[in-house]
């Protein structure tokens, strides 16, 4: 055969397979609700929570669920992040995920609209459960998108101030402060430098700063990210704006962008024992109310407080307010066992006794009216205090996007570039990043 | 047509007598040794790269099927990505200071190693041990001893009273730090150029001091040119490593910012102030964070079209990589 | 392909016997030596430093490691064992032998005919299969791991496993076939003509004659491929993540700060730990390794 001609060939070949690839590579497999939720069975679920005290509280629930369903085993994965979620989602397979939950709201538009998570509203139908009876609107709403109710919340997170007493004390600080600018005056009076750096630290505002970020703080200037045909709104948003503005007065006042940022580099990891609040390197901080939990456990000497974190003067009236969040729990497109996952997922979300115990255990806000009403829940006043920052109707989440949380990585940035006077424009800043956000909107798309 | 040869070992061979049998039989030993090549590179090579290509004009999130969208993603790339260019200058700075420093600095350690007359095969070894440390383990010691507040060496700098940078967490020296890291690492550059410093003929730098020439003079006219294709090899291929730079500075940038990538959080590409963005860390935000696998792709092709052309650089001026016998 | 002895005495490469009066030549000699070991000094501190220091701080308690200090108070080896028995790390470490070893044996094996046929066979489009090589060796992965990943993952469900990256080993390494090219070129035609005319076929020259002559080269490359499978980040960053009990050491130890929320002190400790293997086996492979990088880059 000649070689013109035998190369042609080869190359039709090789296309043919190319193109047989590639689109095979394209439709994913799909699960179903099938199966026998009594058949005996074993369910994969993949979960982020990752330490100690916390893989034991799931293990425990775990437990709890296969003694009241002992034809499901169910295997746990710890310490899963997003991309991993997203990758396993997407690839398939008999090592995929069944049940799944994340720390973050942010995903849930995503894994609604592209039918990473089946719609659950079937599901609690064939049950019998009444969503708008059993979790509140807040908590309901931060796991549906555009009307798909593909994740139920599974316990809730609250943010509010942490401040160490004995500080406090030494300080001559009588109560926590309630508006900023009582806060800005007690950080100050907090810190204590020593050299070029700091012997204590007020508040660690840098938005590299653990849970110091622009939209925890935006919460409680009332900030909104989105109009209702889903258009980025921050440019002309006045509660982001004036977050931002009063974060620089704080760093500013604090001793300057270049001393707190080298001073964060001496901190230990956020849920390690060296967490800068649990070793006195800093007096107050933004945090949530799985905190207290993890302090009781460690060996820190620190006698804390909580508090709602402080709001505008402006906004004086709100206080008791603050960011709310949560964990959401799914069940992934490509499962096989989808009805032996609901099953799990059901006395994950809605079993009074279990909510309850899960909270209790991991610090975490219930998640359920009847749990969040039941006289079993934690009485620690610490604890006390971030359910009722949790049922303030004033308290905000960050809205669910199409592609996840990228617009908040967007508004990070300008934070960043805001912070350390690399950017002195800041509306200049907030008009391109809604740009920016609407444009990553549309790609997604 | 064969005919049967008793070989020296008494077992009998066909040989194949006429031309095109010979032909045939060589071309199907050659197919049988290149076979798994071949097979390979169409499979991991070829394919990919056209599957690359066709995705780059789709809009594909790998749950539903590709749609196709033409130009958006070229646009969204070069026009609409805030990552993309700061990647592309961070890119040229590394290709133009690591390359040189490394190539002008493997120069130097190594003519000093061969300067030294007891003792130069211990410094030898010890200069080179640093190049074998696994990436990710270098790379978090640097981001340890260069931490801006508990690291030794502004502890050191602080105590002799100099000013201590931010390094890793300093967008400004950021990439000084990665420079620094890769400096550490030049021992394979070293061992290259020894060997070609070796190779200089010594009657020649005779010859030239006996013409007057001082010690430069004698690296200028002789040393440089016989070693001239060598330190263009280096320079070359140094650029082609800097292309696929990745796991250097995203591990820096990881643990220097100390964002722990925790459920629920998210990842900020190019700590500090995306001064340590490179290209092959943008395949890996767009495809596997961002799921946005048509950008992914683009970014991909333009990563491969610069790979080609310095591959193709090297072909034309490294005479002796292709080779004959 | 020059070896270099260590010890060898090359000083005075672009030194020659010269100059005027006796007296000021010692007084050159001496500042000379004095500057040269100088500066062989500092660069040698340069080298060597960050791993002592890295090992001071891998014996430091917990409460010492955010501090300033540079000298640890009390030695806490047992870091080493704690860091060990770290929940992982063993199977980092199991799964990390695996990968390289299998990956290096299968790399030779389906390299070095390749590299044979490319020095030996004269065919046309030879040249052109050597540009394909040197094009593949050149290649960030970053450039075909979108479609691979994909092809891995959702085609083969193989995700979260090691074998994406072992399997495309038994078909050729392009860097293996290149080195392995360049040496065996330099393999005289006689030995093979020689085997041919004792009645061995192409294969069995290879193996029978050829192999034998070309253990450097084929050692070199085996211990690049291992090192380089060692060392690998982006390939089991892409491929095993969602695996923890798949990780390899690279891995691991880029996971491990943030997944277990360790202070630097244990950091360091796994550092040494993933260093310490490939350090060792260099001391004791050290000309293989230098005949090898000089088989890279004398060339041309």
């Amino acid at each position: 055969m000649s070689a013109a001609r035998h190369h042609r060939r080869l190359a039709a070949a090789s296309a043919a397979v190319v193109l047989a690839l590639t689109a095979s590579a394209c439709t994913g497999s799909s699960g179903g609700a099938s199966d026998d939720p009594n058949a005996k069975t074993t369910i994969t679920f993949w979960h982020g929570w990752s330490a100690p005290s916390e893989i034991k509280a799931i293990d425990e629930n775990i437990k709890a669920f296969e003694k009241k369903h002992s034809n499901i085993t169910v295997k746990a994965v710890s310490n899963i992040t997003d991309d991993k979620i997203n990758q396993a989602l997407r690839a398939g397979g008999p090592k995929a995920p069944d049940v799944v939950s994340s720390f973050t709201t942010d995903n849930v538009g995503e894994f609604c609209t592209s039918g990473a998570f089946v719609d659950l509203a079937p599901f609690m139908k064939k049950s019998g459960i009444d969503p708008a009876q059993t979790f509140p609107s807040a908590q309901l709403d931060y796991t549906q998108f555009e009307g798909n109710q593909c994740s139920l919340p599974l316990l809730s997170d609250a943010y509010g101030l942490y401040y160490n007493k004995k500080m406090f004390a030494a300080a001559g600080i009588s109560a926590p402060p309630k508006t900023l600018s009582e806060f800005d005056a007690d950080a100050v009076k907090l810190t204590k430098s020593s050299g070029d750096s700091y012997a204590q630290l007020g508040f660690m505002p840098d938005y590299h700063g653990y849970e110091s970020t622009i939209t925890h703080f935006a919460s409680q200037f009332d900030a909104t990210y989105f109009d209702d045909n889903g258009k980025s709104t921050v440019a002309d948003d006045p509660g982001l704006t004036a977050a931002y503005v009063w974060q620089k007065g704080l760093v500013d006042k604090l001793g300057g962008y270049r001393k707190l940022e080298k001073y964060r580099t001496t901190f230990g990891d956020e849920f390690g024992d060296k967490n800068p609040f649990m070793t006195g390197q800093v007096a107050m901080a933004i945090d949530g109310e799985w905190r207290g939990g993890m302090i009781d456990a460690s060996s820190s000497p620190v006698d804390y407080g909580v508090a709602p974190f402080p709001v505008p003067d402006d906004r004086a009236a709100e206080y008791g307010k603050g960011y709310t969040s949560g964990t959401i729990v799914g069940i992934a497109h490509t499962s096989q066992k989808q009805n032996a996952a609901w099953e799990f997922v059901k006395f994950l979300t809605t079993d009074t006794d279990a909510v309850v115990s899960f909270s209790n255990a991991i610090h975490n806000v219930p998640s359920t009216k009847a749990a969040l009403a039941s006289d079993k829940v934690d009485p620690n006043p610490a604890f006390q205090t971030f359910l009722k920052i949790a049922q303030n109707p004033h308290s905000s989440t960050t809205p669910a996007s199409p592609n996840g949380g990228a617009y908040q990585l967007t508004l990070q940035n300008v934070g960043y570039a805001y912070e350390s006077g690399k950017n002195t424009d800041l509306s200049g800043a907030l008009e391109k990043a809604a740009k920016q956000i609407d444009t990553d909107v549309a790609q997604a798309q | 047509m064969t005919q049967a040869v008793t070989g020296t070992r008494g077992r009998s061979v066909q040989r194949p007598r006429t031309r095109a049998a010979r032909r045939r039989r060589d071309r199907l030993r050659n197919l049988g040794f290149l076979s798994p090549w071949l097979a390979g590179t169409g499979l991991f090579f070829l394919y990919p790269l056209l599957a690359t290509g066709y995705f780059s004009f789709t809009h594909y999130d790998g749950f539903t099927t590709p749609r196709w969208t033409g130009l958006r993603n070229w646009v969204f790339v070069t026009h609409d990505y805030p990552f993309f260019w700061p990647a592309m200058r961070n890119t040229l700075w590394l290709v133009l200071v690591v390359v040189t420093l490394r190539v002008v600095f493997g120069l130097a350690v190594a003519m000093l190693v061969l300067r030294l007359k007891r003792g130069g095969g211990l410094v030898r070894t010890l200069y080179y041990a640093p190049y074998l440390a696994p990436p990710v383990a270098a790379t978090i010691a640097f981001v340890f001893l260069l931490n801006p507040g508990t690291g030794p060496v502004n502890v050191v700098l602080g105590h002799l009273g100099l000013p201590q940078p931010g390094w890793f967490n300093d967008p400004t020296w950021s990439k000084p730090s990665l420079t620094l890291l890769a400096l550490w690492g030049v021992g394979d550059l070293m061992v290259i150029f020894m060997a070609s410093l070796l190779n200089v003929p010594r009657e020649q730098y005779e010859a030239a001091s006996l013409d007057g020439a001082g010690a430069l003079g004698r690296f200028r006219f002789v040393t440089v040119p016989h070693i001239r294709p060598i330190l263009v090899f280096a320079a070359i291929t140094g650029v082609i490593e800097t292309m696929q730079y990745y796991t250097q500075p995203l591990i820096a940038g990881q643990v220097a910012s100390g964002q722990i990538g925790g459920s629920g959080q998210q990842t900020e590409p190019g700590y500090p102030d995306g001064s340590t963005l490179t290209l092959p860390q943008l395949v890996y935000n767009l495809g596997f964070q961002r799921f946005d696998i048509g950008a992914a792709c683009v970014i991909a092709l333009v990563l491969f079209a610069f790979s080609m052309l310095f591959a193709a650089v090297l072909l034309r001026r490294g005479t002796g990589l292709l080779g004959e016998d | 392909m020059a070896t270099i002895a260590p010890g060898a005495t090359a000083g005075d490469v672009t030194e020659a016997p010269s100059a005027p009066g006796p007296g000021s030549v010692r007084r050159r000699e001496i500042l000379e030596w004095i500057g040269v070991h100088t500066l062989a000094v500092t660069a040698l501190l340069f080298f060597v430093l960050p791993f002592v220091f890295v090992l001071l701080t891998s014996v430091m308690s917990d409460q010492q490691t955010l501090t300033t200090d540079l000298w640890p108070r009390t030695w806490e080896w047992h870091n080493f064992v704690d860091v060990w028995h770290t929940a992982g790390f063993a199977t980092w470490w199991r799964n990390t032998i695996v990968y390289a070893t299998a990956g290096t044996l299968l790399t030779l094996v389906s390299s070095i005919p390749v590299a044979y046929a490319l020095a030996h066979f004269r065919f046309r489009g030879r040249n052109l299969a050597m540009m394909v090589v040197v094009a593949t060796m050149m290649l960030p992965p970053q450039v075909v791991i979108v479609p691979m990943y994909l092809f891995w993952a959702k085609q083969l469900h193989l995700s979260g496993t090691l074998w994406p990256l072992i399997i495309p080993l038994a078909f050729g390494d392009a860097f293996s076939i290149f080195l392995l090219r360049q040496f065996l070129l330099t393999v005289p035609k006689e030995y093979v003509e020689a085997a041919k005319v004792d009645g061995c076929g192409d294969l069995r020259a290879l193996i029978r004659v050829v192999l034998p002559m070309s253990r450097p080269a084929i050692a070199a490359v085996a211990l690049f491929q291992f090192f380089y499978l060692w060392n690998d980040y982006f390939g089991p960053q892409i491929y095993t993540s969602e695996n923890p009990a798949a990780w390899t050491l690279s891995y691991g130890l880029g996971s491990f700060k943030s997944a277990h929320h360790t202070d630097w002190n244990l950091t360091m400790a796994a550092t040494l730990l993933v260093m310490a293997p490939v350090i060792v086996v260099f001391f004791l492979a050290q000309k293989a390794f230098i005949e090898g990088v000089t088989l890279t880059g004398v060339k041309g």
